[in-house]
């Protein structure tokens, strides 16, 4: 008897336990992330104050290089180590509670024009970066780990195709080391090119969604640009994030053709644990909205906590970056990525221009 | 890998994803913004 009372005791102790590890990561993440949000408030109101001409610069970037400044000065410490990790997860709750600021019609006219540029930017991604892995001699794997990175998402599907195409750890690590420097790069490059093009918000947003890799980074890159680009490249990053389980199932099947893989058994399983579940559940509050099912000012509210959702996204972004650890990965996987990226970034822009234009999104 | 199990691809996990866990706590804070329990979340 008093065994059975004992082992949920030993449970709840472990998971109390693992739950206060996260509080010191989770402080620094909202101070970090607060902190970026009083300077938007303050630093604009002090410039006019003092009659200097400067840009108003939002919260998203002031976090991020707060976070950039910690990660690589100080270091974020050990004990706050697991908090910060869970970026990811603030980045998808933001994601779904978002859903409640979206229209369903116009998810899927959105959606409709994303999903065609998507796969055409799934095509030329998986192609070049092959070409490139092979003609700067990298290992058959890295290669594909770096393709199905900068095709579809990143770090997530990195992590997915690893498993399924039994790559090592380091051919991993160089190729996540990879994409996250190239997106910590996209974040201040692709406003300034934004801005320089005139792109409308739209275009803008789709661009991001598409060509920026990371999750995270590509919102950031949205709405670094602004509020309504952020939404729009939360749509473009959602429909490619949609497509992960596609691509890392066709990788999984190439490599066990070569022998160099287990098969996959059942196709619809697999494809199911490695479809992204926090885009059904933006669908899911998108319906709701369209359903009128929340009041204008829960609308707001939903709205608003998912701000603050991302507000401890960016701040993650920002002390997840640590550009020493990134240097000592080695510069030819970081070369085939940024050569790529560069590719992918101007075909895809060359893509949403057109797409513009012509259909007139 | 605690808490995972490996078979032709397939990872079969014990607990929720981090996705899916997100996907309950967005879900359960807009039900209790609906409900009227959390009144207003200010920015």
């Amino acid at each position: 008897m008093a065994d059975a009372i004992a082992i949920p005791q030993t449970q709840l102790d472990r998971q109390l336990l693992r739950a206060l590890r996260l509080l010191p990561g989770l402080l620094l993440l909202a101070t970090v992330g607060y902190a970026g949000k009083l300077l938007e408030q303050n630093a604009g109101a002090f410039a006019k104050a003092n009659h200097w001409a400067a840009p108003n610069i939002e919260y998203v970037l002031w976090a991020i290089v707060i976070g950039l400044v910690v990660s690589n000065t100080t270091g974020v410490p050990d004990v706050c180590r697991a908090g910060v990790a869970t970026y990811e997860f603030w980045l998808k709750a933001g994601i779904v509670l978002l859903g409640a600021r979206y229209v369903l019609g116009d998810v899927l006219r959105l959606g409709g024009v994303s999903l065609v540029l998507v796969a055409a930017e799934l095509a030329v991604a998986i192609t070049f970066m092959t070409f490139l892995g092979r003609a700067f001699g990298l290992r058959p794997k890295l290669t594909s780990l770096l393709a199905v990175g900068s095709a579809v998402c990143g770090v997530s599907a990195i992590i997915a195709a690893k498993g399924a195409i039994e790559a090592d750890d380091e051919d991993s690590s160089l190729a996540i080391a990879a994409i996250l420097a190239l997106g910590a790069v996209a974040l201040f490059t692709f406003p300034v090119i934004g801005h320089a093009l005139h792109l409308s918000d739209q275009a803008y947003g789709l661009w991001s969604g598409l060509a920026v890799d990371n999750t995270a980074e590509a919102i950031a890159a949205g709405a670094l640009y602004s509020d309504a680009a952020g939404k729009f490249a939360v749509l473009a990053k959602t429909t490619r994030n949609a497509m992960i389980g596609f691509v890392v199932l066709a990788y999984a099947i190439y490599w066990t053709r070569q022998g160099q893989a287990k098969a996959v058994g059942d196709k619809a399983a697999f494809l199911w644990q490695k479809f992204p579940k926090f885009v059904l559940g933006f669908l899911l509050i998108s319906v709701l909205a369209t359903w009128h099912f929340f009041s204008k000012e829960q609308l707001t509210s939903l709205g608003n906590l998912s701000r603050w959702a991302f507000l401890l996204t960016f701040a993650g972004v920002g002390l997840q970056t640590n550009f020493g650890v990134m240097r000592k990965q080695g510069l030819r996987p970081f070369a085939v990525g940024a050569i790529g990226e560069v590719v992918i970034g101007v075909l895809t822009l060359v893509g949403v221009m057109a797409a513009e234009r012509w259909i007139g999104f | 890998m605690s808490g995972t199990e490996k078979t032709a691809g397939i990872e079969k996990r014990r607990g929720l994803s981090l996705d899916a866990w997100a996907v309950v706590a967005a879900l359960l804070a807009a039900l209790l913004i609906r409900a009227g329990v959390v009144p207003r979340v200010p920015w």
